[in-house]
């Protein structure tokens, strides 16, 4: 793959002027300031600026116990909120060491990736648009709508789902949803292949994507980057794969890895990573079994609705766990899952209350927009906007 | 390769300075202060952890060494993480940034809430917060229903403070 970056700056005019771009430019998704170094139109430096959706999350999670957290998570990456949830749930499973019952695991496993795909196609469609393509914004959204009714029927919320609890989730789903979810699964992988029509082999999208924003291999493990930018410089590293959380080692699904380095690699990446998505899916819904959906662990799990209106102490339980939470056991931990931006990772510091003494969220796209500055020195400011497409930001995810 | 392989290695080399645990799951490699960042290249170089997932910081206020300094790291090829702590008596460490270069960010953020000063960081300034911001919110003395606002007389200047 011919990497188009530009290396000799003697041919141009050798005047470096600083532009502002941000935090209300379009193609930031967000409110994202970038300082940008140009020669001509050469970049010569780039200088993130963020902040500005800082809502001190982690300072929060210090002030309120564990249950009272999980809506927060949700307002980190806010187009795939289960996923957020489900992060936090493992790590602060991983305290307890507690047993999950299997649909509740299933139904996890379910949301995690229609929260992937739902993701995925918030990303192709802002990232087509913003190069020029707009055609398929109007496809990606179609798709997301009906994830969306899906999430809907559910959990009663389009987004800021906070479905998952520590234990299981919240509630069984209706039947309506698998039949949703059955619809889905049939129409999806034919919708793949629109875009793909409308855009692989499209001589503009390649223009601007083959070749740009170079990130070679060393560099992404240097700068710690995840997900599909780690995975389309030719990295194969899955964390579904490499440390098998919830049940996905039960799944049979490939790892997308191209090793273009580039944009277009990415988007490759991610278009493998919806079609192996709806295999998951469709596994998962073959072998989904019937069951309870919370953990009957005591400690932790909440008691169920039936229980609660004809037991006193279910009622009790219930009660207590709400207004009081309950107490982890000393010591530090960390879970992450495969998030559509990458590695999203609690790390969680107890002192044995019913708050946590300290909770650090490894988000994915905070990491990932580090590497910006070294992705995009030396191209175009055009190309810019393709760059930050690329990464898949979102910012409330990197002020937190 | 397990975790136990580095254990040993490392406590045959630093014999008293490096101790290792397994908690709640995690590899957690203890370390002391004065021998940390041989130890990271080591990681990076010999056990190949070259892709560095976070860096947290803790602030104990209660404690002789006030903070901790927990460096996650990963080695793909061996399919393993580790948990590198540093326990500091104050709030000066070493920077890890001619290590990996996306400690950058990671140990910025640190700076910026917890107040952890790496010395030897190209560019360390507030990333999340204002630059006139006054104080670290992360740490656990930091006043919580204090309220400050922004001096109107001043709001136009570059040079904001805060005032109560």
């Amino acid at each position: 793959m011919e990497n188009v970056r530009v290396k000799d700056n003697k041919d141009y005019l050798g005047e470096v002027i600083t532009v502002n771009m941000g935090p209300q430019h379009p193609s930031t998704h967000g409110v994202l300031r970038l300082v940008v170094d140009l020669d001509g139109e050469t970049i010569v430096d780039v200088r993130p600026d963020i902040g500005f959706l800082h809502r001190g999350v982690e300072k929060l999670a210090e002030n309120r116990t564990y249950h009272q957290f999980i809506p927060l998570t949700d307002r980190l990456d806010y187009l795939s909120p289960l996923s957020n949830n489900l992060a936090y749930c493992l790590a602060v499973e991983k305290f307890f060491d507690v047993k999950i019952p299997e649909r509740a695991e299933y139904l996890r496993v379910i949301f995690a990736e229609l929260a992937r795909l739902a993701s995925h196609l918030v990303w192709i469609a802002t990232h087509a648009l913003d190069i020029g393509a707009m055609t398929v914004f109007l496809y990606a959204f179609r798709e997301r709508e009906m994830i969306l009714d899906m999430f809907e029927i559910a959990t009663g919320q389009r987004m800021t789902s906070s479905w998952i609890r520590i234990g299981g989730i919240r509630d069984d789903v209706p039947p309506e949803f698998f039949d949703r979810l059955r619809e889905f699964i049939e129409i999806f992988e034919e919708r793949v292949d629109t875009y793909e029509r409308l855009l692989t082999k499209n001589r503009i999208w390649l223009k601007r994507t083959k070749g740009v924003g170079y990130l070679s291999p060393e560099d992404a493990q240097d700068y710690g980057v995840s997900g599909p930018i780690m995975r389309g410089s030719g990295i194969p590293f899955d964390l579904r794969k490499a440390e098998p959380y919830s049940i996905y080692d039960r799944f049979d699904f490939e790892v997308a890895c191209f090793d273009g380095c580039d944009i277009y690699s990415r988007y490759q990446v991610r278009m493998k990573e919806m079609r192996e998505s709806r295999k998951i899916l469709e596994q998962a819904l073959e072998q989904i079994p019937e069951g309870p959906v919370m953990t009957d662990d005591p400690r932790i799990g909440f008691p169920s609705h039936e229980e609660v209106y004809e037991k006193m102490e279910a009622l009790i339980r219930r009660f207590y766990l709400i207004s009081k939470g309950f107490k982890t056991p000393k010591g530090e931990t960390y879970a992450c899952v495969e998030a559509p931006k990458g590695e999203l990772g609690f790390y969680i510091v107890s002192d044995g209350k019913e708050k946590p003494y300290r909770l650090k969220i490894r988000a994915a796209s905070f990491v990932n927009l580090g590497a910006l500055p070294a992705m995009s020195k030396g191209y175009m400011i055009a190309d810019l906007v393709g760059i930050i497409g690329s990464i898949d930001i979102v910012l409330g995810e990197i002020d937190r | 390769m397990v975790f136990d392989d580095i254990v040993k290695y490392f406590s045959e080399k630093y014999p008293g300075k490096v101790s290792g645990k397994v908690e709640f799951k995690c590899n957690f490699l203890t370390v002391d202060k004065s021998i940390f960042k041989d130890v990271l290249r080591e990681m990076k170089e010999k056990f190949s952890f070259k892709y560095i997932v976070d860096v947290v910081a803790t602030h104990w206020p209660n404690r002789d060494m006030k903070f901790d300094v927990v460096y996650n790291i990963y080695s793909i090829e061996n399919n393993i993480r580790v948990f590198v702590k540093v326990m500091i008596p104050d709030e000066k460490i070493e920077t890890v940034t001619d290590i990996w270069k996306g400690a950058n960010f990671m140990e910025r953020e640190q700076y910026d809430l917890v107040g952890v000063v790496f010395e030897g960081h190209p560019d360390l300034r507030r990333i999340l917060l204002p630059d006139f911001f006054e104080g670290h919110p992360l740490r656990k003395d930091f006043p919580l229903k204090e309220r400050k606002w922004f001096n109107k007389a001043d709001e136009q200047n570059l040079g904001i403070r805060f005032t109560k």
